[in-house]
């Protein structure tokens, strides 16, 4: 008893570890119901063309194909955006990037399936394709989509405060363009979705729906199958079985579940699809490959005066959250340091690519990566340690940045303050070997957007309690476990709150038919919003227990405490008149007590029998109060306070949280100067998530985080040539693997916020984006270049040691080495080889006969 | 993806799996009797109608991508005289080519006597794939390209390629070789090592250096008769007690190819290199043993720059294309880099 709490804060097993373990659980492609069918679907192989006729005879023909769906089977638009409904589920007229969708065939097997695709017969004329977002901005004609004018999806421009004075004020103003690349979510499991029609009784035609779907968002799923399937909502039920990692990827509709849904109509059987991982990656939805101009001043003492940026996201074919993500990244440049002077020029950028969408850390990431960097480039010049210039910027909670975000909670200082003790930075910066060096970035994120995607009034997480005389507490939440914790977050939160055992509590979860409306896994809302609404409920529940609970104890309700699977009046907790659950549940049993049930007519005995009690146990207490109330449910749900949903401006929608969490970190790496390769020996990472409810899920999430981000700023990188998506697969699409894995120190720092459930805010998303600078200024530590162009791949690093070396000035954004003798940008078509020509192919008609053959090395 | 439809053949004795391949190689080419593959003759990979498969960390992936599309598909790894690591009286060893890369990993003898190779052997993709992946299989291994290695659906959005179903080189688009990049980590250490191989068919077997093996051609680019069979690797004894170093250039340090690999098997004389040896990989279609290198180094004192001009040597001869990851020119300056280290490596390693 010596914490505050008996089930929060302590390490709790995931409540499915062990099925996900064990491989008894079931994943969507697990799944299968009678008469499936397998879906496939026909994508593009052009990145812009139009489509003149679409011939599925053949297809339909062959032996095993039930269906063959296309465009015009559902002609409506969608998009996760109400301002960005400009995908069909099938495309109509033309196609936007190599792996649109173009036709999906149902049949008995993935083979037949796979062959009758190539059956198809697609007329395209093909269309000059865009796929530089500053290229694309100055598109004239054969617009991507025709009312999105110069391929520019959206535009924003944002002034706070007078940057124009404040970088006139600074003493140190640097100004540079970083890139980052376009990166992708990699989540184990590929997304699936499974379809089915029950046949309306009276009608004989399909009736209601069901799908299960791998997606972070089931009412948003259930909310696009009704527009495009245009049946209603309430006859339409999603339920999310198992998923297998999201990390944003499922945080919108994907293409494949509409698809399905579709094909199931058109079939008149459940189809089931599921993405090969090439299809994951042309779905996509990640991280856009942005650029960004950022110029930044600062005084002499190490305050910021003021930071300009101009952003441009190559946001790929489509909006999908394109309008949010941009937003994102001017917004997010608020809330970590007191900025006094903020100017934003954003520009979503559409490209015949895939869209791009959320990711882990969604629109802040690169823009992150641009100004930690900066700052440690001011840092050096004004000659201020790079620890010491972020502690002189820090905000002064509770507080309102000149963006209007409201904030209420702030551990960066002791982020800060932990990260740089344990690094031994004082000790160890400046001071390792050479090639060796350590560096330092901060980050932060939303807990939760305050305001949802859909513009309304409602909640956006609702929970329902039901306790049944059994003693069991079943909480209903749409909140969709993603592998983050999240049902075990709820069932901690219920269980802490009722004072009873986890192992009472059954969390039913992301069942629309079943669960309140949540609105999603996705801005790392679920543990503030769900996490609130299951105390609400859980809290309404308590007060009907207290109330029974007082009478049989003779006693106010206020004076009745729960905890420990009892029910204890106020002044007897901790003193020997509170009957341990063991001893009650022996002398239970002499009095009728079956199995864990109380039967009603031996408890009113016992009643009788014993008079008024100092204590009494969770099971008892809950028969009590059935019978006094009648039932025993409770609800509770959470909306985002007004205060907290930001200013007025044009896009003050998007950045707003009712809290954010913080990170810092130390990173640790060495530099091969000789081949540019650079390790990362360890990495620090603080972070403050208000509360740590399960402390090892935090530990968890920070570790995945920095790994993730270490990822993006090492190796992973998609790579393009004219569309072509040249590493659709994880073997050339390169996330680390344990061997280059650092060891990672996390910290969790507690700084129990105001409104969160018992004071937690995020822990998945905000430390990822300090992984990225952390490193690049680790590296210029250790050799002395800066890289402005992530993944700092061994040719940059190499590139930039050179250039310094030459002591050329170098425009690390090109990618390349401007010193090497040829240049190369994409892939395919190297010059290596220019003015000599390629040895010629022994059929080749220019070649000599009598050459010879083989060992043309 | 699926696997594309094919009648499994199993072989229990090598003699059954020979036969198999005698009379697929007949049917694949009706009215002629199998023969030597003209290296002028395109495209014989990919229209045989039989394909071997042993460990098949290289064969099925590339199944279920429809670059092969077999009428059968003959599995060997039932045969087990083709399995193992037998020491030779002479003082050569003998490796049947089953032999999975991790037994040649861990083997005791190997690592003695022939440390490039079981280096070369563990620095393979992962350690689920050397559990299955086999010494032939990597002798054999496909040739790799980014334009070449992708699914149906993808290739078709790129119009194919020389190497399947195209007729240009989209890495090297003037010309009309295929420049796909052979990109095992063991042939360049067994060719350090003189390695023999001894190719059976059911009218006999014979022996082939394995430096005339590879044809130097991406789509075409080992000289095995379609009713051949690749069942041994034999070692000299006179490349027994090389010192040996492989060094990969990789972006992940485990499941990747190498972008670039050197291998160096090095004798030494008091002092002196008494014999060094040095092979490339994965920045040409074929695995190569830099010619001029033994001149180069044997009855030298190794210094800093004599391992230099051998990095040098090693690149000249290293014609990285785009078919893979990082940049040729870095590919190229990394052989350079890789040889020099290697080198330096070999000199210091202890017997």
């Amino acid at each position: 008893m010596n914490s505050k709490f008996s089930i929060i804060g302590k390490p709790t097993a995931m409540v499915d570890a062990a099925e996900k373990t064990t491989g008894s659980g079931k994943y969507t492609d697990d799944l299968s119901v009678p008469g499936m069918l397998v879906g496939k679907i026909l994508h593009s192989p052009y990145p812009h063309a139009r489509i003149k006729a679409i011939d599925t005879n053949k297809a339909e023909k062959l032996d095993g194909v039930v269906a063959v769906a296309v465009g015009q089977d559902a002609p409506k638009t969608y998009g996760i955006l109400p301002v960005g409904h400009d995908e069909y589920p099938l495309a109509l007229d033309k196609v936007r990037y190599v792996g649109d969708n173009v036709a999906c065939v149902v049949a008995t097997s993935e083979a037949i399936a796979e062959r009758a695709l190539e059956l198809i017969d697609v007329d395209y004329e093909v269309l000059p394709g865009y796929f530089d977002p500053e290229e694309s901005m100055k598109a004239k004609s054969d617009l991507i989509h025709d009312h999105k004018l110069n391929n520019i999806e959206k535009d924003y421009h944002h002034v706070f405060g007078d940057p124009e004075r404040g970088l006139a004020e600074a003493d140190q103003v640097a100004e540079a363009r970083f890139i980052s690349n376009e990166v992708t979510h990699a989540a184990m499991e590929p997304h699936s979705t499974l379809a089915s029609f029950e046949i309306d009784p009276h009608t004989g035609k399909p009736g209601r729906l069901t799908v299960w779907s791998s997606t972070q968002v089931p009412y948003y799923l259930q909310h696009k199958l009704s527009l495009v399937l245009e049946m209603p909502m309430q006859q339409i039920r999603v339920i999310k079985p198992l998923v297998g990692g999201g990390f944003g990827g499922k945080s919108e509709v994907i293409p494949l579940e509409i698809i399905a849904a579709i094909a199931a109509r058109k079939a008149k059987a459940p189809v089931k699809i599921t993405y090969t991982r090439e299809e994951v990656f042309w779905a996509h939805r990640g991280r856009p490959r942005t650029i960004i101009d950022l110029k930044t001043g600062v005084k002499k003492d190490g305050r910021i005066t003021a930071v300009k940026a101009r952003v441009v996201q190559d946001g790929g074919a489509y909006c999908s959250y394109g309008v949010v993500t941009i937003l994102y990244s001017g917004a997010l440049l608020g809330a970590l340091y007191d900025i006094p002077n903020i100017q934003f020029d954003g520009y979503r950028v559409l490209t015949n690519k895939p869209a791009c969408g959320a990711m882990r850390g969604h629109g802040t990431v690169n823009v992150r990566f641009a100004f930690e960097s900066q700052l440690d480039e001011l840092a050096s010049a004004i000659g201020m340690d790079p620890a010491e210039i972020r502690r002189r910027n820090l905000l002064h909670s509770p507080c309102i940045t000149v963006n209007g975000l409201r904030v209420q909670s702030y551990g960066l200082p002791e982020c800060i303050e932990k990260t740089v003790e344990r690094s031994g930075w004082k000790e160890r910066k400046g001071k390792l070997a050479k090639g060796r060096g350590l560096g330092i970035a901060c980050s932060h994120y939303v807990s939760g957007a305050a305001n949802s995607i859909i513009r309304s009034d409602m909640p956006h997480s609702t929970v329902n309690i039901k306790i049944d005389r059994d003693g069991g507490v079943v909480v209903y939440t749409g909140a969709s476990e993603i592998g983050q914790g999240s049902d075990t977050m709820t069932a901690q939160i219920a269980a802490e709150t009722l004072g009873c055992s986890l192992s009472r509590i059954r969390v039913v979860a992301a069942d629309t038919d079943l669960t309140p409306i949540d609105i999603g896994s996705y801005s790392s809302r679920v543990t503030f919003m769900a996490g609130n609404a299951t105390l609400r409920a859980a809290g309404e529940v308590k007060k009907l227990i207290a109330a029974a609970a007082a009478k049989t104890m003779s006693c106010d309700p206020e004076d009745v405490v729960f905890r420990d699977d009892l029910i204890t009046k106020k002044v007897c907790v901790g003193t020997d008149a509170v009957v341990r659950p063991a001893e009650q549940g022996s002398a239970a049993s002499v009095s009728g007590r079956v199995e864990g049930q109380i039967l009603r007519g031996s408890l009113q005995q016992k009643r009788k029998e014993e008079g008024p009690k100092e204590s009494t146990t969770f099971e008892e207490a809950v028969v009590t109060a059935i019978d006094f109330h009648g039932a025993l449910t409770g609800t509770g749900s959470y909306a985002p306070p007004a205060e907290a949903r930001g200013g007025k401006h044009k896009g003050a929608g998007v950045g707003p949280s009712p809290a954010y969490s913080y990170s810092a970190q130390v990173a640790e790496v060495s530099v091969d100067e000789e081949t540019g390769e650079v390790t990362v020996h360890k990495v620090w990472a603080a972070h403050d998530c208000g509360r740590a409810l399960n402390p090892v899920s935090v530990e968890g999430q920070i570790i995945g985080s920095v790994w993730m981000g270490m990822g993006q700023a090492l190796t992973e990188e998609m790579v393009w040539k004219d569309g072509m998506l040249m590493n659709p697969g994880l073997l050339e699409y390169r996330s680390p693997s344990s061997v280059e894995s650092p060891e990672v120190e996390p910290i969790i720092v507690e700084s129990v916020d105001p409104e969160g459930p018992f004071g937690a805010k995020e822990c998945s998303e905000g430390s990822l984006a300090a992984t990225i600078p952390a490193i690049a200024n680790a590296i210029y530590d250790a050799v002395g270049v800066r890289l402005h162009e992530s993944p700092f791949t061994p040719e940059r690093v190499l590139a930039a040691l050179r250039a310094k070396k030459l002591a050329k000035t170098l425009n690390l954004t090109e990618g390349i080495d401007p010193t090497a003798p040829s240049r190369f940008r994409e892939h395919g078509g190297s010059l290596w080889f220019k003015g000599k020509g390629p040895e010629r192919h022994p059929l080749d008609p220019s070649r000599q006969a009598d050459a010879p053959a083989g060992g043309a090395d | 993806m699926s696997l594309p439809e094919f009648k499994l053949l199993r072989a229990r004795e090598l003699r059954q799996a020979l036969e198999f391949l005698g009379k697929c190689a007949g049917s694949a080419l009706p009215g002629q009797t199998a023969r030597a593959p003209d290296s002028r003759e395109r495209l014989s990979l990919h229209d045989s109608g039989l394909r071997v498969v042993a460990g098949g960390t290289d064969l099925i992936p590339s199944m279920k991508q429809k670059l092969f599309e077999p009428e059968y598909v003959l599995d060997l790894r039932a045969i087990r005289e083709l399995r193992g690591i037998r020491p030779l009286a002479d003082g050569g060893v003998e490796i049947g080519a089953l032999t999975t890369l991790r037994e040649i990993e861990r083997s005791a003898f190997l690592r003695q006597h022939y440390p490039v190779l079981t280096e070369a052997a563990a620095s393979v993709a992962s350690p689920v794939l050397r559990n299955m992946g086999t010494i032939g299989g990597n002798i054999c291994l496909d040739t790799r390209c980014l334009w070449y290695n992708q699914s149906l659906t993808w290739r078709k959005g790129c119009g194919f390629c020389i190497k399947k179903d195209g007729d240009l080189c989209h890495v090297a688009p003037g010309g009309a070789k295929c420049w796909a990049a052979f990109s095992g980590d063991t042939p360049p250490a067994l060719l350090c090592l003189d390695a023999e191989l001894e190719l059976a068919s059911a009218t006999g077997t014979r022996r082939v250096a394995l430096r005339d093996f590879y044809t130097g051609l991406g789509d075409n680019y080992r000289n095995l008769q379609r009713n051949e069979l690749l069942t041994r690797v034999l070692l000299p004894a006179s490349s027994a007690g090389f010192t040996g170093v492989y060094r990969k250039l990789r972006v992940r340090g485990s499941i990747d190819y190498p972008l670039a690999g050197v291998a160096v098997a090095m004798k030494r004389y008091n002092s002196h290199i008494a014999d060094a040896r040095i092979g490339i990989t994965a920045v040409n279609p074929a695995p190569l043993l830099v010619a001029g290198a033994s001149e180069l180094l044997a009855g030298k004192t190794l210094d800093e720059s004599l391992a230099e001009a051998a990095g040098d040597m090693a690149a000249k001869i290293s014609k990285p294309l785009t078919t893979s990851a990082l940049t040729p020119e870095y590919r190229r300056e990394m052989i350079r880099v890789f040889t020099k280290r290697a080198v330096l490596a070999a000199a210091q390693a202890e017997n």
